[in-house]
């Protein structure tokens, strides 16, 4: 993907830069807002990642300006203020996602990739399918290679969510904000325990697992290779 | 400190406040003891005058006696009499015919520079006292029937002296009261502008760092004495403040300090020992974990301090969804170490709440709930009306906290463990008093026989 960085900080930038071509992204860095805005506006990108304070023009502003200007690119914006408020206001102000500093970069690199497919889908679908695992989306039910598997709702929304995202990280704070809807930190392995149970119901009897692991990072729905 | 500030030196005693009092303080007593003794002055100096009057008057009415009984020869005779007796002058006497022929008295001729006030005549003569001296009389004329005229009159001098005697003694008097003035006024001014020195002393030392400094009290119990415990009393407010915020801080330094040396010590291994790529990736992510658990420490420590800083972002909640969502959060995690979890949640409440951040709270009671409960117990979310508004409270089965520590398991970082073998920052419970007070909601610690039982009781409009 292609990837706009607005950020100030240098040595943040630079890591973050790092991470997201080692992960296969081109990235564009620009360390004011007027360079920013700038570069938003005359290059195409799939994702702009944007911190809320910059010098010369705030994130904000500049998020509202390519919004006017009917740019829908998929925003990130980085803070690090983080009440509840302050989320409101830049989800109000166009971004489609918001991140507290200090994050994890496992946290920002999965929530970038969530944001440049949201870009590429787009229409109502009614059935989710990865590998031979089925989602009625209406009937509200699942199938595995032809079975039917008894979900909770819970555990409906939750595979759905990791469906959606097939293929992609999904962290367990995006699961929490996603699934359950609270933006707050678990103390223990809560996500895990939900996602043992899901497995038992989705992997347990069938070959090959499809709800994978990632150290340090979450989970992420696909085909073991 | 800049001696500017400092008081009491000459100079800066005449732009001094001390100054500046005793100063209008003298004026205002000056101008009182003035008019009082102007007062004093003039009504004795009247009364003087009209007692000297009255002598004239007695001298008449003695004389016009001795004319109705003895005619106008008699009047002659006493006249010449009492002229003759008085060697110094001080009553004067004159009786004229009505050809104003001199027939008796002490004066040698009708008064040629005489003035009339009131009916009394004013007229200066040479006395004869010791030595020779000119002296004012007043007198009074009476006419006979019979065309005689008689002048009887009486010097002002006696009564002069007397009054410039009275007007020395005022004058003396205004001037010593004056001098008392000025000196009571200073020391008057100096006592409390003292007090006032003394306190901005103790306020500067205070700036000065020496946070024990308090204002000391004369016990006379008056307005300084209450002004001095009120300030008292802010400092050690601030006091109990600063010593609050640097046992934080010492606290997050000392805990953030421990995980970092792990994580630093971990790496320091890794590079000295000949490890293979399996090792140090297995490093890696111990070392991934170990920041992790330092960005949540991070994450609960602002999310506490937002906690007590904001009462932004408040909605109408249904806690029974709140509670009920919980419950279905941690459901698994209880039911994999064996711990019944129940629900008994009122429908139809609502509380004004940050609905993030209470079920934060909430979910921290549940947490540790299901942390300090063994296998086989029982942890219990209600949610009920209350006397007062909505209480939630989290019960379990567990081996509660003793009476004498639940206050302290509310601070920050203090943990009951003290080997810290259960997982856990000790930030939990200080979010939930944090939240707590945030929405004005009272937290409780109690017994839950056995277990813990934690209670927040919301306020019905809160």
């Amino acid at each position: 993907m292609r990837i706009l960085l607005i950020e100030d900080d240098q040595e943040a930038a630079a890591y973050m830069a790092k991470g997201l071509k080692e992960a296969g992204h081109t990235v564009d860095h620009a360390a004011n807002g007027t360079d920013g805005l700038f570069l938003a506006t005359s290059e195409r990108y799939d994702v702009m990642v944007v911190d809320r304070m910059l010098p010369g023009l705030d994130g904000l502003s500049i998020i509202q300006s390519i919004r006017a200007a009917g740019n829908a690119t998929p925003v990130l914006v980085l803070s690090a203020l983080g009440k509840v408020d302050d989320r409101v206001k830049g989800l109000k102000a166009g971004g489609d996602d918001y991140m507290v500093k200090p994050y994890a970069f496992a946290e920002l690199s999965a929530r970038i990739e969530a944001l440049g497919r949201r870009s590429g889908g787009g229409q109502a679908e009614t059935r989710l399918r990865v590998e031979d695992l089925e989602m009625d989306l209406l009937a509200r039910t699942v199938q595995r290679a032809g079975k039917a598997i008894d979900l909770q709702p819970r555990e409906f929304r939750l595979l759905e969510y990791l469906m959606r995202h097939a293929g992609q990280v999904v962290t367990r704070t995006m699961l929490l904000e996603n699934v359950w809807e609270y933006h707050f930190d678990p103390q223990t392995n809560l996500i895990d325990v939900h996602i043992s149970r899901l497995r038992q119901k989705v992997d347990k009897d069938f070959d090959p697992p499809l709800i994978q692991t990632v150290r340090g990072s979450g989970y992420s729905l696909r085909a073991a290779r | 400190m800049r001696p500017a500030s400092r008081p009491a030196a000459l100079p800066s005693l005449l732009k001094s406040t001390t100054f500046r009092l005793a100063l209008s303080y003298l004026g205002i007593f000056t101008v009182s003891a003035v008019a009082l003794l102007a007062l004093v002055s003039w009504s004795t100096s009247t009364f003087i005058e009209w007692q000297v009057q009255e002598t004239v008057e007695a001298e008449a009415v003695g004389l016009s006696e001795q004319y109705r009984e003895r005619g106008i020869k008699g009047l002659a005779e006493i006249v010449g009499e009492r002229a003759r007796s008085d060697t110094e002058r001080r009553t004067v006497y004159l009786l004229v015919s009505p050809q104003d022929e001199r027939i008796a008295g002490n004066l040698f001729g009708w008064p040629a520079d005489e003035l009339e006030v009131d009916g009394w005549l004013r007229f200066s003569i040479e006395r004869v006292g010791e030595g020779r001296f000119a002296t004012e009389v007043t007198a009074r004329n009476y006419t006979l029937p019979d065309g005689y005229r008689l002048l009887v009159g009486r010097s002002l001098h006696d009564a002069k002296r007397v009054k410039s005697a009275i007007n020395r003694a005022l004058a003396w008097g205004l001037a010593l009261t004056i001098l008392l003035g000025i000196v009571g006024g200073y020391l008057t001014s100096r006592h409390l502008l003292q007090r006032v020195y003394a306190m901005s002393r103790t306020a500067r030392r205070i700036v000065g760092g020496d946070m024990t400094s308090r204002m000391s009290s004369s016990g006379a119990g008056d307005e300084f004495d209450q002004l001095a415990e009120t300030f008292n009393e802010m400092m050690d407010q601030i006091e109990r403040l600063v010593e609050s915020i640097r046992t934080v801080t010492d606290n997050v330094a000392h805990d953030l300090r421990t995980p970092l040396n792990r994580l630093r010590s971990r790496i320091d291994v890794a590079l000295l020992s000949d490890t293979d790529a399996a090792g140090l990736r297995q490093t890696l992510e111990e070392t991934q974990a170990e920041a992790d658990n330092l960005l949540a420490t991070f994450n609960a420590l602002l999310t506490i301090s937002h906690a007590e800083s904001s009462t932004e972002g408040f909605e109408l909640v249904d806690p029974a969804r709140l509670a009920a969502d919980a419950v279905e959060l941690y459901e698994p995690l209880a039911e994999e170490k064996g711990i019944v979890i129940r629900l008994d949640a009122a429908p139809d409440l609502t509380i004004k709440a940050e609905r993030h951040l209470l079920f934060q709270a909430l979910a921290n009671l549940v947490d540790n709930a299901i942390k300090y409960t063994p296998a086989g117990g029982t942890a219990t979310v209600t949610v009920a009306a209350a006397p007062t508004g909505v209480a939630i409270t989290v019960a379990d089965s567990g081996p509660g906290i003793p009476p004498a520590s639940r206050e302290a398991v509310l601070d920050r970082f203090v943990r009951l463990d003290s080997t810290r073998s259960t997982p856990g920052n000790g930030l939990g419970l200080a979010l939930v008093a944090a939240v707590a007070r945030q929405h004005g909601a009272a937290l409780t610690l109690g017994d839950n026989d056995p277990g813990l039982r934690i209670t927040l009781a919301f306020r019905a409009d809160s």
